[in-house]
């Protein structure tokens, strides 16, 4: 395979084994279910990476994608409405009603400036919170929507003992995302995308609907988001608060694309890995190092890992576009799009 | 309270309201303005404009001090922080944007959010520290009270309607600092240097102007509007706490689009309208969709004057 | 007949008067020069020409059409749909919580079948009751804001540069726009890009279509490098091209789409005398090939060797037009640009 399919074929092999090395690894070591955040914000970073490593369009919102997934999945499946669709068709509803939402934010707003889309999508992120907030009788409002159902293949349905089987599952998942992203990059539609992210006056002139192209962006990457977010509340079995999708979500997701190197699809996996390792693995493990020694907590704010996560993300932003500005593991457009 | 009372009582509270977010809204607009970037960080230095602001008051114990020393209090708060914003803006800018001038305006504003969030935990820690006005630092997350200094007494006496010296203290604060603006910018020397570096830096770097320093200058300018706006705020309501930065920077940024982003009266009419808008909103409707109506006020500016009531178009050259 | 005709060409920049009523014709097969010293117009002259500025008046023309997207049943039926989708959306989104509530929590029980019949006969119903301000006013209101935005937004794509490079007309820039990080062939595709069919199922499942689309369209950008003379590097990144190599891709990118009407701006700049031959010669067969030819120029000895007709602008206006020899013998022309500018 050509281009960089080996760094990702690699990376998700890596990931097929770490059940059967964990297994084998003391309780305090074990990482699988951290691995398995990892896959969630992977996916929701595919989903950015369409629409601002492909299209250059820079969304600070899509944690409001996600929300908006996930609240769509708890809706039409959580026993407490009466649509109850069940676990396949309500992940597989989240697709088209992600690319919906995308297309009624993006359709009066995608021909706006740069900067000015980014601040639209940041106030959208806000507004979906509050939304869904405002909004009790629908949403339950900060309690979120809960039991959610989990997959079942023939038998019964998935308990939260059944941690390996989610983890292939989402793992698959994040396959299936991987090859439908790489199919739209290496085609008509990747190019233009490439070609509006460069210069988008020089795409409009050889012809290309640089408003129908970014919107298939936008919608593609909302989808994406919104299946990020039904899985996310399925494996929680609840959506939890809709302050759980707020901007730092965005941002980590952001954070994730960029230090993996934007607009490359193995940078996003390596980035997923860097930054939800730290934020979830690091972060975790040494909050509870730090209570096993007795110290932390309350006390003093310095001392709680807890309290470093904006100075991580914000360092990691900096220093990215500053040391690597083409992040880790930097796509080589020339060589990929063939 | 009669509605039209209750309607006026609005109007000030609005008009209030919109001069600081006018006062922030003009930092954005400034370096908007002249290096197209959304400085995001520019909110959060806001923020820790009222952490020193408080914190000056803690350590001088200003509260302990007679009513005509307070005013001394505050203007010393008032220059401290402008200070202190107007550095950390310049230093942000030397740190972490001078190197990407050549960078795509993508890796800039990313640089920005970063900045933006090294801040917001810069004042997360501001709040622990343990003194007595940080509530012994104990809850660093939790808001902070920023004590009345400016007493919040009705000057018209047993009117239904109040205004306050606080209300009072917003305008002497805001009015002089913009009209100031607009003199520099549009009288003297650094400003035309500054109007000539946002149309084209190249060529003004031709011209022997010193880029680099006048765009440093024109973020200390607008931290410093950050900083004296920051106190305003602090001591209209009374409450500060280190998300407050994300808050009130979307709105002066909404402030700022609204207006036309990189026009000085566009910001200031961009923050009067959003605090009324804010205002009436919580009025008329209920508060819970306050943000809501103004995200929609400000997409639809946006789809019939795409920049903006006061702001003009640009043309890329071709 | 004429392939690009543009009468009255006005354009101003608030005060400032760039071009002022310029008209030509250029006839198909031609090869038409527009001349003038800098800042005479030429550029903002293509840019109207070409949909990136909206002229401040005059028409223009191709092949005895103007093109801007007119009113047509389709554009009247997407702001009316508009007008419905959106207002019957702001009043179900302004109450719903009142609907949710009759509706779907007034006939739930848990976990007993739901009863859809009644469901949605009470959502009729609960629609019927609204007061007027919540029901029909913000059915209007939320309507007419959705078919304004729907009207303004197509109102300002009726003439961009898509629209105008869709019907056949194709350019190059002053300053080389290419995509520096597409390889060559990667250029040249996105020229041909309107062109092609398979959308976005097809990339997304690989349906046949798309292979055999990518197969033909493959091979003809290949033709086309070679047709410029850069078939040896098709598969390095643009960005890696030296600069006289650039001008020549740029017009491969441009010819990619077939079009009818070709715009050069200033191809030979920046070029060595052997390079400004070879490019004479590429122009003389992009035309042979069925493609006209409008360029600007400052490069003397290129306009007068392959120009059939010139155009000369100075300060905006169009001071003569005519033939080489013609222009040559016009003492207007020659003091106003070849006499003072000539680059030989």
């Amino acid at each position: 395979m050509r281009g960089r399919f080996g760094a990702i074929t690699i990376i998700l092999t890596c990931a097929a084994v770490v059940p059967i090395v964990d297994l084998a690894l003391p309780e305090s070591l074990r990482i699988s279910e951290a691995v398995r955040g990892v896959f969630l914000y992977a996916i929701l970073a595919l989903g950015l990476n369409v629409v601002s490593g492909y299209a250059g369009l820079l969304n600070l919102g899509i944690a409001a994608f996600m929300a908006i997934g996930a609240y769509a999945f708890a809706i039409l499946t959580c026993e407490i409405y009466p649509f109850q669709v069940g676990f396949w068709p309500g992940i597989l509803l989240t697709l088209p009603i992600g690319a919906l939402a995308g297309f009624v934010l993006g359709a009066p707003t995608l021909r706006l400036r740069g900067d000015y889309l980014a601040i639209v999508t940041l106030g959208f992120g806000e507004i979906v919170q509050d939304l869904l907030k405002n909004l009790d009788t629908v949403t339950k409002g900060t309690q979120g929507i809960n039991p959610l159902p989990s997959p079942s293949f023939g038998g019964e349905a998935w308990t939260a003992s059944d941690e390996y089987k989610w983890y292939y599952l989402l793992l698959a998942v994040l396959v299936i995302v991987v090859l439908f992203v790489r199919n739209l990059e290496r085609s008509r539609l990747g190019r233009a995308w490439f070609s509006i992210r460069q210069d988008e006056l020089a795409s409009r002139s050889m012809g290309i609907r640089v408003e129908r192209v970014k919107m298939l962006a936008f919608s593609t990457g909302a989808a994406i988001a919104a299946l990020a977010g039904g899985l996310s509340a399925s494996v929680l079995s609840s959506t939890g608060e809709p302050s759980n999708y707020d901007f730092q979500v965005s941002i980590l997701a952001l954070c994730i694309v960029i230090v993996g190197g934007i607009g490359g699809i193995a940078g996003v996996l390596v980035g997923a890995l860097v930054m939800v390792g730290l934020n979830s693995i690091v972060l975790v493990k040494a909050a509870a190092a730090l209570a096993a020694l007795g110290i932390g907590g309350q006390g003093n704010v310095l001392l709680s890992p807890n309290n470093w996560k904006y100075l991580i993300f914000g360092l990691a932003l900096v220093l990215a576009v500053r040391l690597k500005p083409d992040g880790l593991l930097p796509p080589r457009i020339e060589r990929s799009m063939r | 309270m009669q509605p039209h009372e209750v309607f006026l009582q609005q109007l000030i509270t609005g008009l209030s309201n919109g001069m600081i977010i006018a006062l922030i809204a003009l930092g954005y607009t400034m370096v908007y303005g002249i290096i197209e970037l959304i400085n995001f960080a520019h909110g959060d230095v806001f923020m820790l404009g009222a952490f020193l602001a408080l914190t000056l008051l803690g350590v001088l114990g200003m509260e302990a001090w007679s009513p005509t020393w307070r005013i001394g209090g505050v203007a010393i708060m008032l220059v401290g922080s402008a200070l202190f914003c107007g550095g950390l803006n310049w230093t942000l800018d030397r740190v972490a944007y001078r190197s990407l001038r050549r960078a795509s305006k993508l890796s800039l504003l990313v640089s920005a959010i970063g900045c933006s969030f090294i801040c917001t935990n810069l004042g997360l820690f501001w709040g622990g520290v343990p003194m007595e006005v940080f509530a012994g630092g104990v809850a660093a997350a939790a808001p902070k009270d920023f004590p009345q200094l400016i007493p919040q007494t009705n000057l018209l006496g047993a009117s239904a309607i109040r205004i306050t010296p606080a209300d009072i203290a917003v305008v002497v604060v805001t009015v002089p600092l913009m009209i100031g603006l607009v003199f520099l910018v549009n009288r003297t020397r650094m400003g035309r240097a500054m109007r000539a570096v946002a149309q084209d830096a190249t060529a003004a770097a031709l011209m022997g102007i010193p880029v680099d320093r006048v765009i440093g200058i024109t973020f200390f300018i607008g931290g410093a509007l950050g900083g004296f706006a920051s106190v305003v705020y602090a001591l209209y309501n009374n409450t500060i706490g280190f998300q407050m930065g994300y808050r009130a920077g979307m709105d002066a940024f909404t402030a700022a689009v609204v207006g036309g982003i990189g026009s000085l009266p566009g910001a200031v009419l961009g923050g009067l309208t959003i605090g009324l808008v804010r205002a009436m909103s919580d009025q008329y409707l209920e508060t819970q969709w306050t943000n809501t109506i103004v995200f929609g006020m400000l997409v639809m500016i946006l789809i019939f004057r795409p920049s903006g009531l006061l702001g003009t178009t640009r043309r890329e050259k071709v | 007949m004429s392939v690009l005709s543009a009468q009255g060409m006005t354009m101003r920049f608030g005060g400032l008067v760039a071009v002022q009523d310029v008209s030509l014709t250029v006839q198909e097969g031609e090869i038409f020069a527009v001349i003038g010293p800098n800042g005479a117009g030429k550029t903002t002259l293509f840019n109207a020409i070409t949909g990136i500025y909206e002229p401040t008046s005059g028409v223009v023309q191709f092949s005895g059409r103007e093109v801007r997207l007119g009113w047509t049943a389709l554009t009247i039926a997407r702001i009316a749909l508009a007008f419905v989708l959106i207002g019957c959306t702001a009043v179900v989104a302004i109450n719903v919580e009142s609907l949710w509530t009759r509706v779907i929590n007034a006939n739930y029980v848990y976990l007993q079948p739901f009863p859809w019949g009644k469901a949605a006969g009470d959502f009729f119903r609960a629609l019927a009751e609204l007061p007027f301000s919540a029901g029909i006013a913000t059915g209007c209101i939320g309507g007419c804001v959705g078919a304004a935005t729907t009207l303004i937004l197509w109102w300002r794509s009726r003439r961009t540069p898509d629209v105008i490079a869709r019907s056949g007309v194709a350019r190059t820039f002053q300053n080389i726009r290419l995509f520096n990080e597409l390889s060559l062939v990667q250029n040249v595709l996105v020229g041909m890009d309107y062109r092609m069919k398979a959308g976005f199922w097809s990339a997304l499942l690989r349906l046949p279509l798309f292979f055999s689309e990518r197969e033909r369209f493959h091979a003809e950008a290949e033709k086309l490098l070679e047709f410029v003379g850069l078939a040896d590097r098709a598969d390095s990144a643009a960005g890696s091209l030296p600069y006289g190599y650039r001008r020549r891709l740029e017009i491969a990118r441009a010819l990619a789409g077939k079009p009818k009407l070709i715009l050069l701006d200033e191809p030979a700049a920046g070029m060595n005398p052997s390079e400004v031959v070879d490019l004479m010669a590429l122009i003389r067969r992009v035309r042979d090939a069925g493609t006209t030819v409008v360029l600007i120029e400052h490069h003397m000895r290129l306009v007068m060797g392959v120009s059939d007709r010139i155009l000369v602008l100075q300060y905006g206006k169009q001071i003569a037009e005519g033939t080489p020899a013609e222009i040559r013998a016009n003492s207007a022309c020659v003091e106003a640009y070849l006499g003072t500018e000539s680059h030989g």
